[in-house]
């Protein structure tokens, strides 16, 4: 039971991160219709960058400040010198372009760093378990996690409702050329939240970075499952993002840990285990093809 | 008497608090042209994506050719003889005029899943495009692709693909829109001799080339059919003066 | 056109010349890059039916890919220790023979298209590129942690498949079997391309409600187009399988779901000849840029954004100048 608890938990801080990747995702494609493979980029930036200034200076802070700063910067940058040369492009052109991205990106991170992975510590102020109630102990770290991403999640439900910017996004939303005719620097707009959601990513990548390796290629799975839920929450809505990424990290997590132990009732034990982690690791696109099957357009999407 | 081609039932439908189509009811027999007015915003395309089967109504019935199609969508509406045209020229850009009423003699046909003989070998679909591009005066620009076409010349493949469907009956939606007077009077022309084939369902803006085709005219105001009648009978009748005609007059 | 025709011909030419000079030279390894060319090309005629035809951006394509390599692995890997794959409820041998190689390749991989492209043709733009990558992704995760076939590392096969009347150990004797398989996918592609499937294909990734209004469903026409496209690149998988006697779950990853659909644009969307055109490019480019830098990805990078923000119609296209693709 206790067990059963740190998994949810597990799954928990895993929806959290994941939520971090889909918001920037779903933010940019509601905004500006654009589909950015490239966010896993973002997502590694972030990671090695907190690695760098975690090695030079040893602080964990510096470390988050850096790799928000880091991927916010190249999100601006991907934004201003490609990115905007694809809103009117169709989906494929988007797609071959940020596919192009990543590969400058991997590479060139390859090129800087080299193949081996780096490791970011854990802080001491972190580190180590939390007592919770009901005598669980969990990981400090992996609650500042889920903490951090649940107070993401209310600053973008604030930004979004209550400030001029989150207005400004709503109409970008709802029609282009209103927003420019309301005399609203639109390319601003868009380089402000391209950065946001790279910023974003940015954090979810550093912060994962102390629990995993810091290297390269550690984005695009990641961004993979942020498509899934995305597709499952409904492309545009950030309320649709946080449910779909609390979901797919609940379902992948729990599924690992529950599946085997359930084929262990039936059959023996190893072949109980490779077959529950073999369709474990199915569980969350069978997820998806259910939410297509009963809703098209995600839990939260506009309906055709 | 027979049986009306078309029958629409008590159809509503409403988005939201807005009832675009508000219990309308009316038919399309044999032989006639049928047109539907009514000021912007009326309903008129709500009624159309109804009775094309792009939109489920939430109560009522339509019949068609004997049955019962209230539950099917546009594809199986298409096969069963409803031949449209749309509003804002639907035809395909990079085809040629050719190959344009092609697809809908081979649509008509079944043809469609034929994988290996070229398109434009099938004899059947080819020669019954050819006659439908005569009709519509567009010999000379067969082999032009569809996107290099001036507006009339489309409006005009747009009837050809109707009619390439062999249908039971047409659903014509503006088929004038942004036609000079040259092109309006050639159109009128047509659709008279066409109705001789199927009878026609005609939604248009042109009050005379609606009053010089039209048997019968259905008056379509916040969706509801207010008038149906006669030319004559609906030039006299007070409401429609006063909603429709009044404005424009 | 003639341009077009006369581009085609040196493609063509090219792609002869080279293995025909490293047969003389004898430079086996020279032929063993046309052959990864070939059978590379060969996935992206598949991909190109359902993306140049249909308009459905697919980035899942390695599904079929390793769907095809994986009926080669487990069929040759059985073949090989003399297992048979199923004695329940009847009997199921390995095979060493190619030609029940890629059936079983193109059968497994189109039935793998019909339910991955039943699911994802419920819905469009952007929702269809996300989730054909997310069930490729899904089948790379499958492979790694299914241990019957190798899991994580893989699959060897030691000896090259068979086909009746070829010794396929000879690199000539396989390449001309890869190009002849090549050439008859493209002579499909051709065939379809104009005929009447063809066209309300095409009419359908114009102008879908049109196509609705002529009595064709859009859906049925595009899922058709997406299992013939499955199935041809699930018989490249098969082929590269054997080119490379190894089958690992690399061939499901989302890198290669890339490759093929750059390998599609590079040579321009839509073009009989295009995958061929692209897919030599991009083996030259791996093997010239590879000798050069080890960092080589960053300049095929550079190359596709270039493309793709000033040549949009691929090398083909740019050459031929602005004429009529999907012809």
């Amino acid at each position: 039971m206790l067990l059963l608890i740190e998994q949810v938990l597990n799954g928990l801080q895993f929806g959290v991160m994941l939520f971090l990747m889909a918001a920037g995702l779903t933010l940019v494609f509601g905004v500006m219709g654009l589909i950015n493979l490239a966010h896993g980029s973002l997502y590694m930036i972030g990671a090695f960058a907190a690695a760098a200034v975690a090695g030079a200076t040893g602080s964990f802070l510096l470390a988050l400040a850096a790799s928000l700063a880091a991927a916010a910067a190249a999100g601006a940058l991907i934004e201003v010198a490609v990115i905007r040369r694809l809103y009117d492009r169709d989906h494929l052109d988007q797609v071959l372009a940020t596919f192009a991205l990543i590969l400058i990106f991997s590479e060139g991170t390859r090129w800087a760093f080299g193949s081996f992975p780096l490791y970011l510590d854990i802080p001491a102020w972190l580190s180590g378990p939390v007592s919770l109630p009901g005598g669980i102990e969990y990981s400090r770290y992996r609650l500042a996690i889920i903490g951090v991403g649940l107070a993401v999640a209310l600053g973008l439900y604030l930004l979004i409702t209550r400030t001029r910017l989150g207005i400004r996004i709503r109409a970008g939303e709802a029609d282009r050329e209103m927003i420019a005719a309301l005399g609203i620097d639109i390319s601003r707009l868009y380089t402000l939240v391209f950065a946001l959601g790279a910023a974003l990513a940015g954090l979810a990548g550093a912060m994962v970075g102390a629990i995993q390796s810091v290297q390269v290629g550690m984005g695009e799975p990641v961004l993979i499952l942020a498509f899934v839920v995305i597709v499952i929450g409904g492309i545009g809505s950030v309320k649709g993002a946080l449910v779909g990424a609390i979901l797919v990290g609940l379902t992948d997590t729990l599924g690992g840990y529950l599946l085997p132990i359930a084929f262990g009732q039936v059959m023996e034990a190893s072949s109980a285990t490779a077959i529950g982690s073999a369709l474990a690791s199915m569980l969350i696109y069978i997820l998806m093809a259910v939410v297509l099957i009963l809703r098209p357009t995600g839990l939260y999407g506009a309906r055709a | 008497m027979a049986e009306p081609v078309l029958q629409v039932q008590g159809i509503t439908r409403a988005f939201g608090a807005l009832v675009a189509s508000d219990n309308v009811s009316l038919d399309l027999r044999e032989g006639e042209i049928h047109a539907l007015i009514g000021p912007n915003g009326a309903g008129k395309s709500t009624l159309i994506a109804l009775i094309s089967g792009a939109l489920a109504p939430d109560a009522g019935q339509i019949r068609f050719n004997g049955r019962d199609v209230t539950a099917l969508d546009t594809v199986a509406r298409a096969r069963l003889g409803l031949g449209r045209s749309f509003q804002i020229s639907a035809v395909v850009p990079e085809f040629t005029v050719l190959q344009n009423v092609v697809l809908a003699a081979q649509g008509a046909a079944g043809h469609s899943y034929r994988l290996f003989r070229p398109a434009l070998k099938d004899r059947s679909a080819t020669s019954s495009a050819r006659a439908q591009i005569a009709r519509v005066g567009l010999e000379a620009r067969a082999a032009i692709p569809a996107a290099d076409l001036a507006h009339g010349e489309r409006r005009r493949l747009e009837l050809a693909m109707a009619l390439a469907l062999k249908p039971k009956a047409f659903l014509l939606d503006e088929p004038m829109a942004g036609l000079g007077a040259d092109g309006t009077a050639q159109m009128t022309t047509l659709l008279e001799t066409l109705k001789a084939e199927a009878p026609i369902l005609l939604v248009e803006h042109d009050m005379d080339a609606v009053f010089r085709l039209a048997d019968r005219i259905s008056v379509l105001d916040y969706g509801r059919i207010i008038a149906t009648g006669s030319v004559e009978e609906i030039r006299q009748d007070p409401e429609v003066r006063r909603a429709y005609l009044g404005a424009d007059a | 056109m003639s341009r077009g025709i006369a581009i085609n011909t040196a493609v063509l030419a090219l792609c002869l010349a080279v293995p025909v000079y490293a047969h003389f030279a004898g430079e086996p390894f020279l032929l063993t890059l046309a052959t990864r060319a070939v059978i590379l090309a060969l996935a992206a005629v598949g991909l190109n039916i359902a993306l140049g035809h249909g308009g459905l951006i697919s980035l899942g394509h390695a599904a079929f890919f390793g769907i095809g390599g994986y009926a080669m692995g487990i069929l040759a890997s059985h073949a090989q220790t003399f297992t048979p794959i199923a004695d329940w409820p009847l009997l199921i041998e390995g095979t060493k023979s190619m030609p029940v190689i890629w059936l079983v390749a193109m059968v497994t991989s189109g039935l793998a298209a019909l339910v991955i492209g039943a699911l994802s043709l419920r819905t469009s733009g952007v929702y269809f590129i996300m989730i054909t990558l997310a069930f490729g992704q899904m089948l790379y995760y499958f492979a790694i942690s299914w241990p019957a076939y190798g899991g994580e590392d893989g699959l060897s096969i030691y000896v090259r498949n068979g086909f009746p009347g070829l010794n396929t150990l000879v690199p000539m004797q396989f390449f001309a079997l890869t190009a002849t398989v090549l050439a008859a996918a493209m002579a499909l592609a051709h065939v379809l391309g104009r005929s009447a499937f063809g066209l309300a294909l095409n009419a359908a990734r114009q102008a879908p409600a049109r196509v609705e209004a002529v009595g064709v469903r859009p859906f049925r026409l595009r899922l058709t187009a997406f299992v013939i496209s499955g199935m041809i690149t699930g018989l490249a998988g098969a082929l590269f399988a054997d080119l490379n006697r190894f089958v690992s779950p690399t061939m499901f990853s989302w890198q290669l779901s890339g490759e093929i659909m750059v390998i599609v644009i590079l040579g321009g969307v839509g073009r009989l000849f295009g995958p061929l055109a692209g897919a030599a490019l991009l083996v030259t480019l791996e093997h010239v840029l590879g000798g050069v830098s080890d960092y080589w990805q960053v300049y095929l990078g550079a190359l596709l954004l270039g493309v793709v923000l000033f040549a949009r119609g691929g090398i083909i296209g740019t050459l031929a100048g602005r004429d009529v693709a999907h012809g």
